[in-house]
C-alpha cells in the first residue's frame, strides 16, 4: 500500500525532473533528439515521404535511367537499379532503427541480468560471471558476427527459420545482441556492488524485502543512468555495424538497408557520387544523433562527474 | 621479472584447451552446414554423384567430422594448414602472402592513429577548456560518429576519382610502378587505406588520452616537477605521459589483438588483397580450410595481443601488480 503524505508542502522534483531540467539546458542535447526525431519522423511517415515506392523502377523506363543525377522529381538521383535514392533513404531508416532499438533493448537485458546477479551475489559466482564477460569482450566480434550471420542465413532455407518473415535481419540483430552485452554487464555489476551497501537497501533487506524486489526494485533504479547511456551509444554501434554488414553482402536482400545501398553504389562512386554520399550521410546523422544523446544523458543523469 | 614469466606460462597453459574449443567448435559448425564440395560442384552442369563422391574423397571430405578436425589440429601443429578447395592453392602460403598485406595496414594504421591521437589528446589535456580542447574534444565526438567504411569510400571519390593524387585500389601497380620504385608505389597505395584505419580508433584514443592527463595533471607531483625546475615539455611527455598512458596502453593492445576484425571492411573498400577479404570470400564458398586458418591467425593475434599487452603494463607501470 502506498502511504501519502496528506499535505503536500513543497513542490515533488524528483530524478527524473530534474535530469530533464538539465538536459534541455544543453544544446547538445536538444541537437541530438532533433536528429533523432528526424530519423524517427522518417520511419514512421516513410509511405508519405517518400515520393515513388522503394521497389519502384519506373525510372528506368520513363527515360530518366539508371544514376540518373538528383533533379526535381528524384531529390537524391537514381541508383543502378532505377531506384529512387530518396525513397529507398526514407524506408532506410525503418530498419536502422529497428536494428539499433531491438539490439540496445536486448543487449541491455542480458547486460542488467548478468550485472546484477553478479554484483549482488558476489563471491564466486561473480568471479566466474565476470570471467565469462570479459572472455566474450576479447573476441574479434564482427568477424565472427559475420561469419555467424553467414551460417545462419545458409541454414536458414533448409529448416524451421524459412517460415520467419526477414530472417536475415533478425539474425543480425540477434548476434550482435550475443556481442553487445558484456559492456552493459560489467557497468551494471560496479553498481550494483557500489549500491548494495547502501542504507535503502540494508532497510529493505530488514524489512524482510524478497531477493527479486531488492534487486529489481530497490537497487535497479538507482543503478540505470550510466546503463541508459551505455544503451545509447550501443544502438549507434549497432547501426552501424548492421551497415558494415550489409555493405560486406551479408545483409538481408529483402530489407531496404543504408548499407546494402552503399554496397550497391559503391563501385560506380565515381559516375553516380550521390548514390553513395547520401546513404552513408544518414547512417553518420544516426549513429550521431544516438552518440550526442548518449553524451547529453551522461551529464543530465550524473552532474557530479562534470564539477 | 620472475613473477611476470611465471604469470605468462600460466596464461600460456590456460590458452591452449581455449584454443581447442575455439577451433573445434568452428571447424563442426562449418561441417553442420554443408560441405564446399557440394556446394561448389552445384555449379558444374550434369556432374553425377558418383564424381561428387570422388571430389570428396580427393578432399578428405568423407571421413567423420571428428576424424577430420584432429588431422587438421595435427596438420596444423606441424604447420600445414592443407589446400583451399575453391583456390587449389596451400593455404599457408596464402596465409603469408594475405597476412603481410593485412598486417602492413593495419600496423601502419594503428601506428598513425596513437601518433596523432596521443598528440592531439595532450594537447587539449594541457589547454583543458580553451578553445584548442574544445575545438579537438567537439571534433573527436564528431568523428566517432562518422563510418570509417563511407569515409574510406569519400576519400576514394576525392582524392583518386576526383583530384587524381591515390590510387583507388589494390597494394601495388601491375607494371609501371609510381617513380619506378616498388617501395614507394607500395607506400602510395598505403596512403588512403591507412588514413582510413587510423581513422577507426582515432577518436577513441584521443578522448582516453586527454581524460587521464587530466587527472594526472592535476597531482602534486607534476607541481613538484614543475617547482624543481623542469621544463614544461619534459614534465609533460615524460613525467606525466608516464603515468596517463596506461589506459590508452591497454585498449591499444585491445585494437592489436582484434585488428583483424576491421580488416575485411577496409578491405573491401580498398580491394585490398588481405586476410579480411579473403576469409570473406571463404566464408561464402565455405572455403573451410582458409576460415580455420584465418580463425587460427585471429586466435593466436588475440592470445598474443593479450600476453604483451599485460607484459608491457608491468613495465611501463611498476604499480600494477600481475596476479
Amino acid at each position: 500500500m502506498k502511504r501519502r503524505l496528506p499535505l503536500r508542502i513543497f513542490k515533488e522534483n524528483s530524478f527524473s525532473d530534474l535530469a530533464w531540467q538539465r538536459f534541455k539546458g544543453k544544446k547538445i542535447g536538444l541537437f541530438s533528439l532533433s536528429l533523432l526525431l528526424l530519423i524517427v519522423v522518417m520511419a514512421v511517415f516513410a509511405p508519405t515521404l517518400a515520393l515513388y515506392d522503394p521497389n519502384d523502377q519506373s525510372a528506368l523506363f520513363s527515360g530518366t535511367g539508371v544514376y540518373a543525377a538528383p533533379s526535381f522529381d528524384y531529390p537524391f538521383g537514381t541508383d543502378r537499379f532505377g531506384f529512387d535514392v530518396y525513397s529507398r533513404i526514407v524506408y532506410g531508416s525503418r530498419t536502422a532503427l529497428m536494428v539499433g532499438a531491438i539490439t540496445a533493448v536486448l543487449a541491455t537485458l542480458i547486460g542488467i541480468l548478468v550485472g546484477a546477479l553478479a554484483g549482488y551475489l558476489g563471491g564466486q559466482r561473480d568471479e566466474a560471471l565476470m570471467r565469462f564477460t570479459e572472455a566474450f569482450m576479447l573476441i574479434p566480434s564482427f568477424i565472427v558476427i559475420i561469419f555467424l550471420v553467414r551460417i545462419f542465413t545458409i541454414l536458414s532455407p533448409t529448416s524451421f527459420l524459412r517460415n520467419i518473415p526477414l530472417v536475415t535481419l533478425w539474425i543480425i540483430i540477434f548476434t550482435l545482441t550475443i556481442f553487445d552485452w558484456p559492456p552493459i554487464a560489467r557497468i551494471c555489476r560496479a553498481q550494483f556492488l557500489r549500491i548494495k551497501e547502501q542504507e535503502f537497501v540494508q532497510a529493505a533487506r530488514c524489512l524482510g524485502s524478497s531477493r527479486y524486489r531488492i534487486l529489481f526494485t530497490e537497487i535497479l533504479p538507482s543503478a540505470l543512468p550510466p546503463i541508459v547511456v551505455l544503451a545509447a551509444l550501443e544502438a549507434g554501434s549497432a547501426i552501424l555495424s548492421e551497415a558494415m554488414i550489409s555493405f560486406l553482402g551479408f545483409g538481408d536482400p529483402k530489407v531496404i538497408s543504408w548499407g546494402q545501398m552503399l554496397r550497391f553504389a559503391a563501385p560506380d562512386m565515381r559516375w553516380a557520387p550521390w548514390a553513395s554520399i547520401v546513404p552513408g550521410f544518414f547512417i553518420f546523422v544516426t549513429i550521431l544523433g544516438f552518440n550526442l544523446l548518449a553524451d547529453a544523458l551522461s551529464d543530465a543523469l550524473n552532474p557530479r562527474l562534470k564539477e | 621479472m620472475n613473477r611476470i614469466l611465471r604469470h605468462t606460462i600460466r596464461r600460456i597453459l590456460f590458452m591452449i584447451p581455449l584454443f581447442m574449443v575455439i577451433t573445434m567448435l568452428t571447424f563442426y559448425m562449418i561441417d553442420a552446414i554443408g560441405d564446399p564440395v557440394t556446394m561448389m560442384l552445384a555449379e558444374v552442369p550434369g556432374v553425377s554423384q558418383s564424381q561428387i563422391e570422388m571430389v570428396k574423397k580427393f578432399f578428405g571430405q568423407d571421413l567423420p567430422v571428428s576424424v577430420r578436425y584432429f588431422k587438421w589440429l595435427f596438420n596444423v601443429l606441424h604447420l600445414d594448414f592443407g589446400y583451399s578447395i575453391y583456390k587449389g592453392l596451400p593455404v599457408g602460403s596464402l596465409l603469408v602472402a594475405y597476412g603481410i598485406q593485412t598486417m602492413k595496414l593495419q600496423v601502419a594504421g594503428l601506428a598513425v592513429s596513437v601518433l596523432i591521437g596521443v598528440y592531439l589528446g595532450v594537447k587539449s589535456a594541457v589547454n583543458q577548456y580553451n578553445k584548442k580542447d574544445i575545438a579537438i574534444v567537439s571534433s573527436s565526438l564528431l568523428g566517432r560518429s562518422l563510418p570509417a567504411f563511407w569515409l574510406g569510400l569519400i576519400l576514394i571519390l576525392v582524392f583518386s576519382y576526383w583530384l587524381g593524387i591515390f590510387p583507388s585500389h589494390g597494394a601495388v601497380s601491375y607494371a609501371d610502378y609510381i617513380f619506378g620504385n616498388r617501395v614507394l608505389d607500395e607506400l602510395w597505395h598505403m596512403t588512403l587505406p591507412t588514413l582510413m584505419i587510423a581513422f577507426f580508433d582515432l577518436a577513441t584514443y584521443t578522448l582516453l588520452l586527454r581524460s587521464s592527463m587530466v587527472d594526472v595533471l592535476r597531482e602534486d607531483f607534476i607541481l613538484a616537477a614543475r617547482a624543481s625546475g623542469l621544463s614544461r615539455r619534459t614534465v609533460i611527455w615524460k613525467h606525466a605521459m608516464r603515468n596517463a598512458i596506461s589506459p590508452l596502453v591497454s585498449y591499444v593492445g585491445y585494437t592489436f589483438g582484434i585488428m583483424i576484425a576491421s580488416a575485411p571492411v577496409t578491405e573491401t573498400v580498398f580491394s585490398w588483397p588481405g586476410l579480411g577479404v579473403l576469409f570473406v570470400d571463404a566464408i561464402t564458398n565455405l572455403d573451410y580450410p582458409i576460415v580455420m586458418g584465418v580463425v587460427f591467425i585471429l586466435v593466436i593475434t588475440v592470445f598474443a595481443s593479450n600476453l604483451i599487452t599485460d607484459i608491457i603494463h608491468a613495465i611501463v607501470d611498476p604499480r600494477i601488480e600481475v596476479e
